[in-house]
């Protein structure tokens, strides 16, 4: 489904990205782990254009994006659905105009059509009653399944979640993990997750790639990673045993 | 110190491209009517008593110095002209344009930031639309049309305030004050302050738009990019106020008129 062929980028003499190679098969959930500024963001950055490689190939769905202009990515934005570490809604717009924005400006849709999608949105993210709120009259952790909402109403096949838990108490974290998992299988879709937390990618993902400086130390299944001897992984995985 | 001039270049050129990027923008793909309407209002309704007030003392403060000067040498009459031609001119636009740098400009450029910073400019993109053309260009020009409506509004209010406060404070007699003003004051002090209120319209929107588009680095990015805001502007101002003057008195003795 996505490729990332010896992936490099840099921000000014830092090189945040040394030469990725991965490859994320259909239909899977795959965390990517590692410590801050490690590039885990980037990457997701740079799969749907918000940056752009110094050097490398990304492939998705068979086409490589990698030197793609912003309006070639539009069709892959619609494809691919990012979840910020921010909710990012927007202020001046209620909870329905926020869910139907990307309706909006992707697909040219009837009305009553947007009307349903949003509330199916909705109640997939366990929400209703919201829709004539605006962001700051709910909750943060509402406000990040609202993003999730919004995210989904465009069916993407591919989504991407850059920290989606983080500044979230415990429940409220357990809560968006089980979403994730029930959402990426009852939609079918592929997803990385960018995370610090091991426990849960040990409990939800498929696959666990392990990301340091720039580069990929270790992947495998979460039983394949319980086995690892990649300090960095040990160091993980010990942090886990003591949640 | 030897990077400042690269540095002031590097910025400067940054500035331009993202005026031809709004620009281009305008030409291709323009914004919805009603989102600039909705920025001109709530610009025009956020500033307007602050604007008023600045005029309206500049417009005292001019004249309460001129009388000073004119009165020794027995020109009061011409204390109106004098007053109203130099605010018009040179002081009102840019003092009232300061006062819009520091509400307008900070207001924008914080709000842009926080957009930046809390990811929502990104998720835009995601979400299949253009954020200059969503949320640059109507601010853009929401700025640029009810800067030029504050800045002239002020220039009024500044005739007002120099007539009311000279009158008041300086024992002027009012009819004498207002004889004098078409004397002194002809079409090129008018056109020169309409002028110098686009000028600086223009370069309040460009800067605070490109300082709160491109902030970085979270709530301290988005303070910097306000104090950013606000003295670039100024220190940009006091430049435009000069090269308008200089290309005003230029074209003045090339056509022999005033």
């Amino acid at each position: 489904m996505i490729k990332y062929k010896n992936l490099v980028k840099s921000f000014g003499t830092r090189t945040v990205l040394k030469g990725i190679d991965l490859h994320i098969k259909a239909g899977e959930i795959v965390f990517i782990l590692g410590t801050s500024g490690t590039g885990k963001s980037v990457l997701l950055k740079n799969t749907v254009g918000l940056l752009r490689p110094d050097s490398g190939e990304i492939w998705i769905d068979g086409e490589n994006v990698s030197g793609y202009s912003e309006e070639q990515f539009l069709s892959i934005r619609k494809k691919c659905g990012m979840v910020f570490q921010h909710p990012a809604l927007f202020d001046s717009l209620t909870i329905y105009e926020n869910i139907a924005y990307g309706l909006r400006k992707h697909f040219s849709m009837a009305e009553n059509e947007i009307e349903r999608r949003v509330e199916q949105a909705l109640s997939l993210v366990n929400l209703d009653n919201i829709l004539s709120k605006r962001p700051g009259e709910i909750s943060y952790g509402m406000q990040k399944r609202v993003s999730l909402a919004r995210t989904v109403v465009l069916q993407p096949k591919v989504l991407l979640f850059d920290e989606p838990t983080t500044g979230l108490d415990p429940v409220t974290t357990n809560s968006i993990n089980t979403l994730i998992q029930s959402l990426s299988r009852k939609l079918n879709t592929t997803s990385m997750v960018v995370s610090h937390d091991m426990q849960c990618a040990l409990k939800i993902a498929d696959h666990i790639v392990v990301l340091d400086q720039g580069q990929v130390v270790d992947q495998g299944t979460p039983k394949q990673l319980l086995e690892s001897e990649v300090p960095l992984v040990r160091d993980f995985l010990e942090e886990a045993r003591n949640q | 110190m030897i990077g400042v001039v690269p540095r002031f270049f590097y910025r400067l050129g940054q500035i331009m491209m993202f005026l031809g990027d709004v620009l281009k923008t305008l030409w291709h793909r323009p914004c919805r009517l009603e989102l600039v309407l909705e920025q001109v209002w709530y610009v025009t309704l956020q500033s307007f008593p602050t604007t008023a007030m600045a005029g309206f003392f500049v417009g005292g403060i001019m004249t309460v110095q001129f009388a000073m000067q004119v009165n020794e040498f027995g020109a009061a009459a011409y204390l109106g002209g004098l007053s109203t031609s130099a605010t018009f001119r040179e002081v009102g636009p840019m003092l009232i344009a300061f006062m819009l740098s520091g509400k307008v400009g900070a207001f924008t450029s914080a709000e842009l930031g926080t957009m930046k910073v809390t990811e929502q400019i990104d998720a835009i993109r995601c979400l299949g639309a253009d954020p200059i053309q969503e949320v640059i260009l109507p601010r853009f020009l929401g700025i640029i049309i009810s800067s030029f409506f504050l800045l002239t509004g002020g220039l009024m209010l500044s005739v007002v305030g120099g007539a009311t406060l000279g009158v008041l404070f300086a024992g002027i007699n009012p009819q004498e004050y207002v004889r004098h003003i078409p004397t002194i004051m002809g079409w090129p002090s008018i056109l020169s302050g309409i002028v110098k209120c686009l000028s600086y319209a223009l370069v309040l929107a460009t800067i605070c738009t490109y300082m709160g588009y491109f902030t970085t680095g979270g709530a301290k990015g988005v303070g910097r990019a306000v104090v950013s805001t606000s003295v670039l502007t100024m220190v940009t101002i006091v430049v435009f106020d000069w090269g308008t003057s200089f290309l005003g008195q230029l074209m003045l003795s090339w056509f022999a008129i005033g």
